[in-house]
């Protein structure tokens, strides 16, 4: 039997023990290893003796982005220069880069823990996985990769874009699997169709990081690609990379692997603890990561926790899908809007396509939002669609929003995250 | 290695080893791979005929052809569901070398590279900017496992982009570079011309996957302020670079004799070539498992190079990369390889080290005109003298007649990736 790369937990309670011995082992490994973080806790007023329950965590200060670009070029470094073996980084220039160094536990880690991601996805021996995100200085292609060779797949690396050759892999290795962004996925899947190579495809597997994907488009991904499962990866280059969580095959919330950090779910401006099933900004702690550790990290991203046990079995709690960063953040009207929750509307209307794009302007004096959607292929925009779009959206969100309906195809596609939100206000 | 070097070998324990390997290999390939038994079949060779190391030359040559008629997963001698990962070089369907690897292959492949960085005298405290590509290509994710396997920092920045080059360079202060000749130029012209070399920590340049002259050397190394500038040898059918490196006597490259036998031949005869004397490489894996060579003709040309180096490691050495069986152009009856025009523009002071070649006919006669770059410091009223003097050196170590035009330095392309020296318009 292939080995697992699940915990082996029983109970909540286990669990519960190994993240505090990790929290403890982590506070101590920060205040001894990084002036930064002993700099930072002992403002807070707390030693690493203090961690006595997982309670505590309430106790640390918080880290943000900015953090980072300050300790440019080796951030929260806890470990001598000499311990890192590998760097990754963000995109950015000089001072605003983020650059973060792997110890080689901490790629073993990351990689045990990817390697979990496809476990979950069932993907293993006798699959192929046609890899299309980047390589190099993004965490991406590399763990990839080395969560595939874990698992006993074979990893197929192409790297991103590049159509014709993505079209030549699928047809020539006849992979079983597809990782990439949602937007790449969708071009890639528009390409195949265009192509009519749809029945020389053996993708059943679709593995999306990175970037939100709304249920239309899913649909339109794996319909185009014949696939059967739309799996969502969770990670960011702070937290080791891609790899983080996963939904597992009922698709009923991500899996997070709460043996590798601990997840916070706070309100952006008052950083308490939303409500429970509320949505709130990801904090997260790290509870084995040596070279760069992570203390209630602010990610920016948005989701709500889901509360009770998956109908898989796993112990490993869940949160929803990613919607959206606290960043993008609309402020319409007084009313705080996620555009993750347009995505969610606009999955309930049929007769629309996934693709959108938010306006808002300034017209004598009062704010405005436009939500520019695309009708599916071959229909014609019709004005009725339009209206009910707007209703939905006004029941959910209770503001006035204009729609407008496009054809398909009429709005901007990227290959890797498309810009949806135009903020044209003055003022 | 000499027939009669063979039967020496074979005494020695390494040599009981390379055999060991040599079996494996041929009985591997036999039973895994339906293309190497015909191939085998047809040679009338068996797996058990092989009893000492001389026996190689009785088997078949595997050759690039071999490789594009098993497309997509050629030479492949594991089940499928062993492979777990494939690298690619360029090329479209039907052209393009797929090769598999197992577990095994990967981890031997990092075994061996990283012997070519602790050999280059690269480990733990050493940061490393590894400027070339990843994904389907062998280099960057070699050059990074390797790195890693060493305890160096690996700064996987891929290639091209000089403006994100020189940032890491001076903020991450690197103490090795790893490139191809091409770009590592690129880049230190650009540390020049930002006058960064003062804010820079580079000491080793390791390059591979394109002949480098003396003269392109010198000038990276002076123009980077470092000291060691090492060739890097390997291919993708081979696993990717790693396969052999300079050791810091710089007195040629030192291959890994563990991981595969090493023959030049000579490319018309297929005989093995005088001590000494350049011919084409052919391999034959000793532990490879997903793709296994065997006499793999590899088009690439060298010498062997006798006896123990003063560095004092057991492996043998070959001279650095002489070029390509298809780099070979004719000029009037005479075989010329660019690598020739390389040593001696590398010999001539007051040019730069960046050259092309191009060939013409005119009035139903073949002309070459050498084009070279005076050095940055050099003096324009030199030109002249400096023109007479190549012709000669040409005519005299070639035997043949060539125009020699000196230009400013910087007006040849330059290419991040491997430069194009030879245009032949005839």
């Amino acid at each position: 039997m292939a080995p697992s790369f699940l915990p082996d937990f029983r109970t909540e309670a286990e669990l519960a023990a190994h993240q505090l011995a990790g929290l403890q082992w982590t506070v101590r490994h920060a205040y001894e290893g990084s002036p930064f973080y002993r700099g930072r806790l002992e403002r807070a007023g707390v030693r690493p003796d203090q961690i006595r329950s997982l309670a505590d965590l309430r106790r640390l200060p918080f880290t943000t982005a900015d953090d980072l670009r300050e300790g440019y070029p080796f951030p929260l470094r806890s470990v001598p220069t000499e311990a890192l073996v590998r760097i990754h980084s963000s995109s950015g220039t000089t001072g605003t880069r983020k650059i973060l160094g792997y110890t080689p536990k901490d790629l073993a880690d990351w990689t045990h823990f990817f390697a979990r991601c496809y476990e979950v996805a069932g993907v293993g021996p006798g699959d192929r996985v046609q890899i299309a995100v980047g390589y190099g200085l993004w965490t991406a292609g590399v763990s990839f990769q080395a969560g595939c060779e874990a698992v006993g797949a074979l990893a197929i690396p192409v790297g991103p874009g590049n159509l014709d050759l993505q079209c030549q892999f699928l047809v020539d290795l006849a992979p079983t699997v597809l990782c990439c962004t949602a937007s790449m996925a969708l071009l890639l899947a528009e390409e195949v169709a265009r192509r009519g190579l749809g029945d020389r495809v053996r993708v059943k597997t679709v593995i999306l990081g990175s970037e939100r994907c709304s249920d239309a488009m899913r649909k339109r991904i794996l319909d185009l690609l014949g696939a059967e499962h739309l799996y969502d990866i969770t990670g960011m280059t702070e937290l080791y990379g891609p790899g983080a969580g996963i939904d597992c095959p009922h698709h009923q919330g991500i899996h997070y692997w709460a043996d590798y950090y601990l997840l916070e779910l706070l309100d952006p401006e008052s950083l308490a603890p939303v409500a429970e099933g509320a949505i709130g900004e990801m904090v997260v702690t790290t509870l084995a990561k040596e070279g760069s550790p992570l203390l209630r990290y602010r990610t920016r991203d948005l989701t709500r926790a889901i509360p009770g046990r998956c109908p898989c079995g796993s112990l490993l709690p869940r949160h929803d899908r990613l919607l959206g960063r606290s960043d993008d953040m609309i402020i319409f009207r007084a009313v705080n809007i996620y555009p993750g929750q347009i995505d969610e509307v606009l999955a309930t209307v049929p007769g629309v396509s996934s693709e959108y794009q938010i306006r808002l302007e300034t017209r004598g004096g009062k704010d405005f939002m436009t939500v520019t959607a695309e009708g599916e292929p071959g229909t014609d925009p019709e004005g009725a669609v339009a209206g009910e779009i707007e209703r939905r959206l006004r029941n959910q969100l209770l503001v006035s929003v204009e729609v407008r309906l496009v054809p398909y195809g009429a709005l901007p596609r990227s290959e890797r995250k498309s810009k949806r939100v135009y903020d044209e206000r003055s003022g | 290695m000499s027939r009669a070097a063979l039967r020496r070998a074979t005494a020695d324990p390494r040599a009981e080893a390379q055999l060991g390997g040599l079996r494996w290999t041929v009985r591997h390939a036999y039973e895994g791979s339906a293309f190497y038994r015909r191939h085998l079949d047809a040679a009338r060779v068996r797996p058990e005929d092989l009893r000492t190391l001389e026996d190689l030359q009785w088997l078949p040559f595997t050759t690039a052809q071999d490789l594009q008629a098993g497309y997509p997963l050629p030479l492949l001698s594991v089940p499928r569901n062993q492979v777990v990962r494939v690298h690619s070089s360029s090329g479209t369907t039907g052209k393009r070398k797929i090769l598999g690897y197992t577990r095994r292959d990967l981890a031997e492949w990092t075994a061996h590279f990283a012997r070519c960085l602790e050999v280059a005298g690269v480990g733990p405290g050493d940061g490393v900017q590894i400027a070339v590509g990843s994904g389907l290509w062998t280099a960057g994710s070699g050059f990074q496992a390797a790195c890693e396997a060493v305890g160096a920092l690996a700064i996987p920045v891929g290639p091209g982009n000089l403006d994100l080059q020189c940032q890491l360079l001076v903020d991450l202060e690197p103490t090795v570079l790893c490139c191809t000749p091409s770009m590592a130029l690129l880049l230190a012209e650009e540390v020049g011309r930002r006058h960064l070399r003062e804010r820079i920590r580079l000491r080793t340049v390791i390059q591979g996957a394109e002949r480098c002259s003396d003269a392109t050397r010198r000038r990276i190394l002076s123009l980077l302020g470092a000291e060691h500038s090492h060739d890097l040898t390997g291919f993708t059918e081979l696993s990717g670079p790693g396969a052999g490196i300079e050791c810091q006597k710089h007195r040629g490259i030192h291959y890994w004799d563990d991981w595969y036998l090493l023959e030049i031949l000579d490319p018309e005869t297929l005989k093995p070539v005088a001590e000494g004397a350049v011919g084409e490489m052919v391999v034959t894996t000793l532990t490879k498992e997903a793709t296994p060579l065997i006499r793999y003709r590899t088009r690439e040309l060298t010498r062997l190079l006798p006896g123990p180096c003063p560095c004092g490691l057991p492996y043998p050495r070959h001279d650095r990369i002489l070029g390509r069986d298809d780099d070979l152009f004719i000029y009037r009856a005479v075989n010329i390889y660019p690598s020739q025009i390389d040593e001696i523009v590398s010999e001539s002071p007051g040019v730069s080290s960046e050259y092309e070649i191009v060939l013409e006919r005119r009035y139903g006669k073949d002309r070459m005109a050498i084009r070279v770059e005076r050095d940055p410091a050099g003096n324009p009223l030199r030109d002249e003298a400096i023109e007479a003097e190549l012709e000669h050196r040409i005519k005299s170590r070639i035997l043949v007649s060539a125009e020699v035009e000196v230009v400013d330095y910087g007006t040849l392309p330059r290419s991040s990736d491997h430069a194009q020296r030879v245009f032949d318009r005839r």
